[in-house]
Order: C-alpha cells, then sequence, then structure tokens
C-alpha cells in the first residue's frame, strides 16, 4: 500500500514538471511572438511615415497655390511663385481644420530662401499634439517674384522643407 | 477482480482525457487558422487602400502620364469607387477597408474588376489651374466612342491610347460586341446612338444592367447619363449635366464626363474642384476678393503698379488691366469669386462660371505681352 502511494506520488510530480516545463516553453513563445510583434509594427509605423513623407512632399511641390504659372502652357516645374506664396499661408490657416488638414495632415511646410537673402516662409504648421518624431524631406526649389525683378521676374533660390509627424 | 475494474475506469478515463485535449488543441488551431485568415484579409485590404492612395498621389501630379498598374493578385476582388455629398470613397468590395477623400477629384466606374488598372490625370483649369483630374479605369472595360465631331474623335483617341477604345460608326452600333470585358460604356458625341428608351445593341443585352452605361454629350456642353435597363436605355440624370470649362484640346471636365460612374459622381467631384476654386481665387485675389477687397497676388499687382507710376507713361494697358478698364482683373476676380460661392450653394448656378474664367483669360493674356500676369 505504501509502495502504491509513493509510486502515485512520483508520478504526480512528474506531470507538474511536464506541466511547468510546457507553461514555461509557451511562455516563451508568447514572449518571442511579443517581442517580434512589436518590432514588426515599429517598422511599418516607419515605413509609412516614410510614404506618408513622400505623398505630402509630392502634394506640396505641385501645389496650384504655389506652382510658376506661364498662361496657358505648362507650369513651371521645381518653381514657386513668390507673389503667391507670400499669401498662401493666410488660405491655408484659414481653411486648415475643414480643408487643408485633409490633405497635409499633421505636417509643417516651410520654404526657405537661401538667394538673394535668407528668409522662411511657413506655409502649414499642425503639431501631432502627441507626436513622436517627425520625417524631414527637402527638395530644392526655384522662387519667382515678379514685383521685385527691373522689368524682368527675380528668381530667386531656396528649399522646400516638408516634416511630418508620426 | 477489484484491480481488474480500476484498470478498466483509469484506461476510459485516459482516453477520455486525452479526446477532450486533442479537440482543445485542434480547436485552438482552428481559431488561430480562422482569425488569421480574417487578419489576413483586412490587412490585404488595407495594404491595398493604401498602395492605391500612393498610386493616385503619384498619378495626380504626373499630368497626362498614364499609369498601368498590374493587379493581377487582386483578380478575385472588385474595386468600388463612389463619390456623395463632397466626399469620394474607394476600396474593395465586401471588405471593412474604405478610403475617404474630400480633396482629389477621381472620375472612374462603380466598379472595377481586372488584371490591370490605369489611372490618368488632365489638369483642370479655370482659368488659372485649379487641381489635377484622376481618371481611373481598367483594362478589360470598354469605351465604344460614337462622334459626329471627327476632331473629338481624334483627340479622344489620341489621348486615351492604351486603353480600350473602340471608334467605331453609327450603323456598327448593333454589331457591338463586349467580349470577355468586365462591363462596356458608350460614348456617344452628339447624340447620334444613344437613346432614352433607344435598344440597348443586341450583344450587351445579356450582360448585368450596371455593367452596360453609356455618357452621351448633346450640344451647347452638356451630357446624359444611362444605364441598361433590360433590353432599353435609362436616362439617368433628370436635368442635363453642364460641363464647365473653357473647352478645348484635353478638356479635363469632359474626360471627367466621359469615366464618371454616373451624373451624381460627377457632380460631386466637380464640386471637389469648385471648392478648391474658392480657395485658389482667395490666394490670387485676397480673403475679401468677393467684397472687392483686393489681395493676395493680385494686392500685390495693384501696389506693384502703384508704386511704379512712370508704367501709366509707358506701359497703360498694363494698369489698365489690373484696375483701371472696365474689364479688368479686380472686378473680373471679384466677380468670379462670387460665382464659386454660388456655385457650391446651388449647382444650376456653376454655367455662369465659364463666362467669368473666359474674361479673366482674355485679360490675362493682353497683360501677357509685357506685364506681369495674373497667372
Amino acid at each position: 500500500m505504501a509502495y502504491l502511494n509513493r509510486k502515485g506520488q512520483l508520478h504526480m510530480t512528474e506531470t507538474i514538471a511536464v506541466m511547468f516545463i510546457f507553461f514555461v516553453l509557451i511562455m516563451f513563445a508568447m514572449i518571442f511572438y511579443y517581442k517580434y510583434q512589436q518590432i514588426a509594427f515599429k517598422e511599418k509605423q516607419d515605413e509609412l511615415l516614410a510614404a506618408r513623407a513622400m505623398d505630402k512632399t509630392l502634394k506640396a511641390l505641385f501645389l496650384p497655390e504655389l506652382l510658376c504659372t506661364k498662361g496657358d502652357a505648362e507650369a513651371e516645374d521645381n518653381c514657386f511663385d513668390l507673389m503667391k506664396l507670400r499669401h498662401a499661408n493666410e488660405t491655408f490657416v484659414k481653411y486648415l481644420t475643414n480643408y487643408y488638414f485633409n490633405v497635409f495632415s499633421y505636417a509643417r511646410i516651410s520654404v526657405e530662401q537661401l538667394y538673394p537673402e535668407k528668409k522662411e516662409f511657413v506655409l502649414y504648421d499642425k503639431l501631432k499634439p502627441d507626436a513622436t518624431g517627425a520625417e524631414k524631406t527637402y527638395f530644392v526649389v526655384i522662387l519667382k517674384d515678379e514685383v521685385r525683378g527691373e522689368g524682368l521676374p527675380q528668381y530667386n533660390f531656396g528649399y522646400v522643407m516638408v516634416e511630418v509627424y508620426q | 477482480m477489484t484491480e481488474g475494474k480500476k484498470g478498466q475506469i483509469e484506461l476510459t478515463f485516459n482516453w477520455m482525457y486525452v479526446l477532450i485535449a486533442g479537440t482543445v488543441i485542434l480547436l485552438f488551431f482552428v481559431g488561430i487558422v480562422v482569425k488569421q485568415k480574417a487578419a489576413s484579409e483586412e490587412r490585404l485590404s488595407l495594404d491595398v487602400l493604401r498602395v492605391m492612395d500612393s498610386i493616385f498621389v503619384g498619378a495626380g501630379v504626373s499630368e497626362k502620364t498614364k499609369n498601368f498598374i498590374d493587379m493581377s493578385g487582386l483578380v478575385d476582388y472588385t474595386l468600388y469607387f463612389d463619390c456623395s455629398d463632397g466626399v469620394g470613397h474607394y476600396g474593395l468590395k465586401g471588405t471593412s477597408a474604405d478610403s475617404e477623400n474630400a480633396i482629389d477629384p477621381i472620375f472612374a466606374p462603380a466598379e472595377i474588376q481586372g488584371t490591370q488598372l490605369i489611372v490618368w490625370s488632365l489638369p483642370y483649369k479655370l482659368p488659372f489651374k485649379v487641381i489635377d483630374f484622376l481618371f481611373v479605369s481598367s483594362s478589360n472595360t470598354i469605351y465604344y466612342l460614337f462622334s459626329d465631331d471627327t476632331d473629338f474623335a481624334n483627340d479622344f483617341t489620341n489621348v486615351t491610347q492604351g486603353y480600350n477604345v473602340k471608334y467605331t460608326i453609327t450603323p456598327k452600333y448593333n454589331e457591338i460586341d463586349p467580349g470577355k470585358s468586365f462591363q462596356v460604356r458608350i460614348v456617344d458625341n452628339g447624340g447620334i446612338v444613344v437613346k432614352n428608351k433607344g435598344q440597348v445593341p443586341t450583344k450587351l443585352k445579356g450582360m448585368d444592367d450596371d455593367k452596360v452605361s453609356a455618357v452621351v454629350f448633346t450640344g451647347s456642353n452638356q451630357v446624359d447619363y444611362y444605364q441598361k435597363e433590360g433590353a432599353l436605355w435609362k436616362k439617368l440624370n433628370f436635368n442635363p449635366v453642364q460641363i464647365i470649362s473653357l473647352g478645348g484640346e484635353r478638356d479635363a471636365a469632359k474626360y471627367g464626363a466621359v469615366f464618371s460612374a454616373n451624373d451624381k459622381d460627377y457632380h460631386c467631384n466637380m464640386k471637389k474642384a469648385f471648392l478648391r476654386l474658392k480657395y485658389l481665387n482667395e490666394v490670387y485675389g485676397g480673403k475679401e476678393i468677393s467684397l472687392g477687397n483686393v489681395g493676395g497676388k493680385l494686392g500685390e499687382m495693384v501696389d506693384y503698379y502703384d508704386v511704379h507710376k512712370e508704367l501709366e507713361l509707358t506701359r497703360p494697358d498694363c494698369i489698365g488691366n489690373v484696375k483701371k478698364y472696365d474689364s479688368n482683373l479686380v472686378s473680373l476676380m471679384q466677380t468670379h469669386q462670387l460665382r464659386v460661392s454660388a456655385c457650391l450653394l446651388q449647382q444650376s448656378s456653376c454655367a455662369d462660371l465659364i463666362s467669368s474664367a473666359a474674361d479673366l483669360k482674355k485679360v490675362n493674356m493682353a497683360l501677357g505681352v509685357d506685364c506681369i500676369t495674373l497667372y
């Protein structure tokens, strides 16, 4: 009888040990899966942010509110009209919530003029309250100013910076 | 004897235990598979939307370039496009993923299913560039063109190269063969073949009603939409749809009508363009231009000519066209902005935009000689 009891106890300990190892393995698998998912999620977020930054930059570069035009002809590539640019911000701010937020979302778009003198034009700025970072994209542009030149338009030089908040 | 019974109970218990545990484990894995299937379908639809968003942004800025996108991996799915209350929607039918777009006018059939998506854009000008119109179609959507105007027919066949377009003549109307196409759109320039309650071509009668449609351009830049209903054509719009454009080749508003599913979608997308025009007018003419207070780019032009008084002698047409002549930029911009506001409130008044845009274009061209132009 005593022998049978001891055999039963041994069997029970063995089962508990197997179950313990089983649960430890399950726990390891869960931790591994959780870490993997965390990294994959971060990578996906970075990828999405980069894609969003590229989309917003493209949109900013081809905005009719800023582009240089030549009547009915094709718009001038990589050129912003300073006479429009100086006033575009007023419109962007006025219609930010009901229109331009749908275009640029949480972002900051500015134009830095480098030549002939340094000057910054902030066109759009909507900060994300819980932003954890930002993806910046730069693009060189020509800035055409028709009221500054001597009879001919004056061409300035600068870059556009699109900062998309994460 | 007692030990034998005990053994029997233990054996049965073990088997039951194995069965229950096995079932639980099996159910666990079946559950995982089902959840993963649903999750991957959801992920696929979201990925498709994200890729489509990027494609549309790229296509929107690469004006006049056609983009042919392979979507053979999505051949079992149907893409849908819709626009109501100034907001466009698109996505994969049967999934919860839906992309909203209140900015870009996207002219497309209601549904697309096939192996190749065709995306193309044209700038919409009224008179300056307002926005890019995006035209979405597929290689298995056939467009049959009937036209009494060879200029339009030539322009249409030239600009739609790559699309499945067939230019045909009236006697061959009943020979239209859809083949294995997903849907058929008849483009009737001049109202030659499609009439309300008229007969649908014989070989199209067997197709689903929503897969056969027609767009008919009538005189004075108007358009009507038709849908197959049994063997007959049914007109969709009550009032003719006015095309708001300055005409010419590659008329974005006209091509928008060709690629739009129906009059409701067309109006909805045009409304997006008119809203953008209102904001652009403020950049050009200032935020109080509708009250006659000039600002924006036009304000800078006025200030420039006020400062450079000497130009009144050497180039009198400059200041004249900007603010002194009867037809000047300041008053024309004010009219244009007032008309945009009226158009946004009442669709029927949008046609007035054509004349104000044409007047602005005329004055801007006059300035183009040796003055600063508005656009």
